[in-house]
Parts: C-alpha cells; sequence; structure tokens
C-alpha cells in the first residue's frame, strides 16, 4: 500500500484516463476528486474472484488472510487485472458524471495523475497510522492543484473526506459535497432518454447513516421522470450490500448481498445503486433477471 | 477466560452452510424487526422513555465508583449481602461459597451468569444445575450457549427444541406441538423450583439508591426463581447500577421494548429477603420468600473500561439485542461471532471489556462498519466507531 498508493497494484493511469478526453482544467478551486474507487472496482472484482477460490477450503485461507491483510494488506500479491467491462462502464459512469454537473453549471477541475486513493480501505481495517500519511498527502496535493471546494462521486470517498480527514490532518479546510448534493440543490435539467418506470433505490450505508444523503437522489431520480420505489429497509434502515468484507470473505458478503437483492427485487427488477462498491455486489448476485443500475446513468440517461 | 478468534471463525464458517441455522436466524430477525418498529411507531411514549433512561445511564457512568458504594450501603440497608468481584475468577468463588456442593440450583437467564461461565462451575462443584427460561434451557439440553441475549435459542427450529425436550428431559411429546412441549417443560421444572435450595438471576438494573433489582420477564420464571428456593442470588454486573429505582424501572421497560416485547408481561423489583413483621413487629426474615439474598457486583473489566473514552460509552448497553437482530453479518452467524458470552455487535464490544480486546479486534473484521447497528441502539452507544477502534487495536498487535 505505501508503495503504490493503492491497496493493491494497478496501472496509474487506469484512475484518470476516463478524463483524458474531457481535458478538464488541472487545478482550480470547484475540483472533482474521484478517490479511485469507481475506478479500483473492475480490479476488486478480479481479486474478490480469486479470493473465492481460495476461500474454498475455509478458516484456513481466513487465517492467512487475517495475518497478512493486516501487515501488508496481503492481497497485492495477487495477480489483478481489471474485468473488462467494468473498465468501460466505470468511465461511462464518471463522463456522466462531469455531463450532470455541467448541465447545473456546475465547470470542475480534475487532478488526473494526482486523482489519488483516499485510503478508505485502511481507515476501515483501521490502519490509523498508514491511513493518516495517506490523508495527510491527499489533502496536500489537492491543496497543491488549487483545491478549495471538492466534489465526489461516491458515498465512501464522501464520508472519509468530509467527516474523517478533518480528524486526521491538522487545518483540514477543504469543503466537500458529492455530486449529487450539488445536482439536487442546483438542479439540473435531464437530456436523453426515455425514463420511465419504477426503480427501487438501494441507500448506501454512509450515505443514509452518516452524511445524510437520503432525500437528494430520490429527488432527482423523480425529476428524470423516474418513479422511485422504497425497499421494507431503506433510507437511515437501509441495509448492507456485504461489500466491506468481500476482501475478507466473499462468502459472507455474497451472502448478504443476496439476501438485500431479494428485498429489493421485490419492489422492482431495476435497482438504482449509488455506490461502486454496491454496484459490484449486488450485481455478482444479481443474475439475468434483475438489472442493477448506478445512478448518474439514469440521471444522464447513458445506456450502461 | 481463554478464548481463540480463529476457531469462533471456524464455527461462523460452519454456521453459513447449516441451513436449518440460517432459516431459523431469518425468520426471527425479520419477526424482530418488523416488530420492535411497529412498536415504536405506535408507542411514542416509549421514545421518551428511552431517552429518560440514556439521559440516567449516562450520569450512572458517570458516576458510577461513586454508585456502586452507594449501592452496596443500600443493598445491606434491606438487609440484603452485596459482594463484589473484581473478576470472573473470582465471581465464580464467591457463588461457590455460598452455594456449596450437593445442592439443586435453579437459574433464570442471565447473560452474567454466561460471562463468567457459571453453569459449568457450580456443576463442577457437584451441584444440579438447571435453567428455567425455556431458551436457555434448550441451550443447556444443546450443550451449546446462548444464540442471542434475549432468545437465547434463536437459531433453533421447532423440530430441534422438541427433539431436545422429549430425548433429554425424558418427557413423552405425542405430536409436534409446541404448546404441549412448553406443558411438559413447566412440570418438570416446576418439580425443580420447588425443592431448589438456591435460585440464581441476573438484573436488568440495581436501583443504588434502595439497593432494589430491577428484572422484566414474560415466563414468569424469574419470579419462581427468586421467590421460591430459600437462598436468592443475583449478579449485578456493576455496569447495570443506575442511580434511582425509577431510572431502573425505565431502563427495564427500555431493554423489553426494544427487544420487542412491550408490555412486559412481568415487572419484578426485589429490595431485599422475604420477611414478616406480623407477630408482635418482630421482624423474620424468610417468609413465603427467600431468607437470604445475596448480590454479587461483578466488575470482569467494566472500571478498566470506565477509563478508555470510546469503551465506556458502551457500559450504556441494555443487552437489548436489538443491535444483533439488526446487524447483518449477525443474522447469519448468531452470536457465534462476537465473543464467548456475548454476540454481535454489542458482544463485540464486551468482549473487549469483559474478555480481550486483542481477539475482539480481530473478530471485528467481520464487522461491515454499515452502522446499522449505530441506528439501532435504544442508548446511543456509538457501535461501529467502537468496533473500529477495536479493528485498529488488533491491526496494531498484529503489526508489533
Amino acid at each position: 500500500m505505501r508503495r503504490y498508493g493503492f491497496p493493491f497494484p494497478i496501472p496509474r493511469d487506469a484512475v484518470y484516463s476516463w478524463a483524458k478526453p474531457l481535458k478538464l482544467p488541472e487545478r482550480g478551486p470547484v475540483m472533482l476528486y474521484t478517490g479511485a474507487l469507481y475506478q479500483l472496482t473492475p480490479y476488486i472484482a478480479s481479486v474478490v474472484e480469486q479470493l473465492s477460490a481460495i476461500e474454498g477450503s475455509r478458516v484456513s485461507s481466513l487465517a492467512l488472510k487475517l495475518s497478512g491483510i493486516l501487515s501488508s494488506l496481503g492481497v497485492s500479491r495477487l495477480i489483478v487485472r481489471p474485468k473488462g467491462d467494468m473498465a468501460s462502464l466505470v468511465e461511462k459512469i464518471l463522463r456522466s458524471i462531469v455531463a450532470l454537473l455541467e448541465g447545473a453549471g456546475v465547470k470542475v477541475a480534475y487532478p488526473y495523475e494526482d486523482d489519488m486513493y483516499s485510503g478508505v480501505i485502511l481507515y476501515d481495517l483501521g490502519l490509523d497510522d498508514i491511513f493518516k500519511e495517506q490523508a495527510v498527502k491527499v489533502y496536500k496535493t489537492l491543496k497543491s492543484r488549487g483545491a478549495e471546494y471538492i466534489v465526489t462521486v461516491d458515498p465512501h470517498t464522501t464520508h472519509i473526506m468530509r467527516s474523517v480527514y478533518p480528524k486526521y490532518v491538522d487545518g483540514y479546510d477543504l469543503k466537500v459535497e458529492s455530486y449529487l448534493e450539488i445536482l439536487a440543490e442546483r438542479g439540473v435539467e435531464f437530456k436523453g432518454g426515455p425514463r420511465e418506470g419504477g426503480v427501487v433505490i438501494h441507500d448506501p450505508c454512509l450515505y443514509a447513516r452518516f452524511e445524510n444523503v437520503v432525500e437528494q437522489p430520490r429527488r432527482l431520480l423523480s425529476a428524470a421522470g423516474f418513479e422511485v420505489l422504497e425497499p421494507r429497509r431503506s433510507r437511515r434502515m437501509t441495509y448492507c450490500c456485504g461489500g466491506p468484507i468481500e476482501g475478507l470473505t466473499p462468502r459472507m458478503a455474497k451472502t448478504i448481498a443476496k439476501t438485500r437483492l431479494e428485498e429489493l427485487r421485490e419492489r422492482s427488477k431495476t435497482v438504482v445503486t449509488l455506490c461502486p462498491i454496491c454496484y459490484t455486489n449486488l450485481k455478482a448476485v444479481a443474475g439475468g433477471e434483475v438489472e442493477v443500475v448506478d445512478i448518474a446513468l439514469l440521471l444522464a440517461g447513458v445506456k450502461p | 477466560m481463554t478464548f481463540n478468534s480463529l476457531q469462533a471463525f471456524q464455527e461462523i464458517w460452519d454456521a453459513l452452510s447449516d441451513e436449518e441455522f440460517q432459516e431459523a436466524l431469518r425468520k426471527a430477525s425479520h419477526i424482530s424487526q418488523v416488530r420492535v418498529e411497529e412498536l415504536l411507531a405506535e408507542r411514542r411514549e416509549l421514545v421518551e422513555v428511552c431517552r429518560e433512561a440514556v439521559e440516567a445511564k449516562r450520569r450512572s457512568v458517570d458516576t458510577l465508583r461513586d454508585l456502586i458504594d452507594v449501592a452496596y450501603r443500600s443493598l445491606e440497608s434491606v438487609k440484603a449481602k452485596p459482594y463484589y468481584a473484581e473478576s470472573a475468577e473470582e465471581a465464580r468463588k464467591i457463588i461457590g461459597g455460598i452455594v456449596g456442593s450437593g445442592k439443586l440450583v435453579v437459574m433464570a437467564k442471565s447473560m452474567a451468569a454466561a460471562e463468567i461461565e457459571l453453569r459449568g462451575y457450580l456443576e463442577s462443584l457437584g451441584n444440579e444445575v438447571w435453567e428455567t427460561d425455556l431458551g436457555e434451557l434448550l441451550v443447556q439440553l444443546e450443550g451449546s450457549r446462548p444464540m442471542h441475549t434475549i432468545t437465547p435459542a434463536v437459531h433453533m427450529t421447532r423440530f430441534k427444541a422438541l427433539k431436545l425436550i422429549s430425548e433429554k428431559l425424558g418427557v413423552k411429546l405425542r405430536g409436534d406441538s409446541i404448546e404441549e412441549a412448553v406443558g411438559a417443560v413447566r412440570e418438570f421444572l416446576r418439580g425443580k423450583i420447588v425443592k431448589a435450595d438456591v435460585g440464581i438471576s441476573g438484573a436488568n438494573a440495581l436501583a443504588a439508591d434502595t439497593g432494589a433489582i430491577v428484572l422484566v420477564e414474560n415466563e414468569s420464571n424469574i419470579r419462581l426463581v427468586t421467590s421460591t428456593p430459600p437462598i436468592h442470588i443475583a449478579l449485578v454486573p456493576v455496569d447495570k447500577i443506575v442511580p434511582t429505582l425509577l431510572d431502573a424501572v425505565k431502563v427495564s421497560i427500555v431493554q423489553a421494548a426494544y427487544a420487542g416485547l412491550y408490555p412486559p408481561t412481568y415487572i419484578n423489583i426485589i429490595a431485599g429477603p422475604s420477611s414478616t413483621a406480623d407477630i408482635e413487629r418482630v421482624r423474620v426474615y424468610g417468609a413465603q420468600g427467600p431468607r437470604e439474598l445475596h448480590v454479587v457486583l461483578i466488575d470482569n473489566g467494566r472500571m478498566k473500561a470506565l477509563k478508555n473514552p470510546l469503551l465506556r460509552e458502551h457500559l450504556r448497553c441494555i443487552r437489548c439485542g436489538r443491535c444483533q437482530y439488526e446487524c447483518p453479518v449477525w443474522v447469519h452467524t448468531a452470536n457465534k461471532w462476537g465473543g464467548p458470552a456475548y454476540g454481535g455487535p454489542m458482544g463485540l464490544v464486551w468482549t473487549a471489556i469483559t474478555v480481550d480486546p486483542i481477539e475482539a479486534g480481530k473478530l471485528s473484521y467481520l464487522c461491515l462498519g454499515c452502522g446499522r447497528c449505530d441506528a439501532s441502539c435504544p442508548m446511543e452507544i456509538p457501535l461501529s466507531t467502537i468496533i473500529r477502534h477495536l479493528k485498529s487495536l488488533a491491526s496494531r498487535g498484529s503489526l508489533e
């Protein structure tokens, strides 16, 4: 992790190649910062597949991981290739987000090769010292590019940047908002289409319980023409997709994802996710019958 | 207590493939979630009582050292005999000393008893010991341990429960009727309770001002166990001490409500042994109820936790078990995940306090950090934050 800046080795430009054709300004006060979570998901999916294979031997692999993951985030020794179809999907999602922001009159800068990983997994695992190093590095880098106002694209990075970094970085002064909050506040003109029918919303835990991003996605989906359906457990009492433990135990993560997907599909065959981790986990158990779609694509009217 | 998290992971893995276990948990957690949600929507006054109970618990934790002294004196003034046990081992010794050997002991469900591994210890001294809460009895018959704080046999289907009752208690059940099984257990246990030398209970709360113990229940086994035998021993972890009797009742009501049991069928208030002064106003102890009441205050890591700013928050926990039923991981593992006695989100923290923070930290890696426990906890305990802190302890432990 210290060596690569990521939980496992990925090509550096995999994080920002999506934005190359957009030629966004590389400095500026309003800065889009993805924290690379979306871009990492194709790699995470690949790692999880490999972990699933060794998890067959039950506790032994878990024991190895428990000792390995803590000392070095041992997954970095696995061979990591992205799942191709997902990589192009992630490009579409991130470009849609930029288009939506532009549609709402928000022009963002983007730090390209400095769009670093925020250190979410370090924080989740309680590796506070390494996390703090990463947090300070990310903060300084963003500041050096003139950032004052950070626009985030996923709940984990939003939470980390808004509610966690201030506790670890002295003098932290970045204002952080998710693009969904910005769009809901400013209003957005929806292009493309058609948009109709009922979609069931899956609130990500961090937005719903920690960052109070609950009504914004609903307002946006409704404004775009969708009927927003609620699963039994939604809003503040939303139910996790299982994702956070997929690296430790894909089997348990899948069991939890299945429980959640069953509940969602009772309301609609189209499930909207607001987080790349939720997307990956629910998608993995969805089969062909249920469609899992990222909210950015629905709002932008872009086919997955 | 020795506890190995790797062995626990093995058990969790096996449980994931146990379809009967999974099905029983799925049903129970669904029923509980819906029940509590409806209850709180219907009876807004409970939310108010809960708010007051949280305040009472905050005050208790802030003044715990003093409260223990006050409670000690109050217990003596109502002729109960207080003890202070610093560790689980000390608690077992104190209780073993009171009970002795060759006795018939009946127990009302107590997580504190599970925490100090009391039943096995009393049996090892040569006593006959019976659990009287039906779920706890099933767990005793199965040779396992409570899988939920309030509903210990949550993991068992009807088939499993009836089989245990008929095989282990030697009662003949004609069909698969739950009513018949409950009736048979009632007859069996009454035989034991009437003859018992000692009754052992836990406590939902202990009021420092009066030395009164409050116990909430539905089965009435606590009533019988605490009033029929001549000796009653109450196990009271020190975090259960609250300033006043009114606080104690509020805490107990909240515990029942957030477990989905409201109104509770019984609330017992016990302040000292039974007595009468009806003849010449001479007070004699041991009227119809016990003549001796022993109250064992159990520290077992709690006073140390008081010094940790995060673990301290957990001393408000009233063991309603709501965080367990609401946790996406717990609903697939029950108390197999969390530690040797307590399970799920609150269990991880109790394990850190009463057993070993590093082992609890290792188990904590299964926590999603999703925060449903935070949102469910009536005592406003920041569970996911504390659990992340435990992970951090384990990470540091493994890095050293």
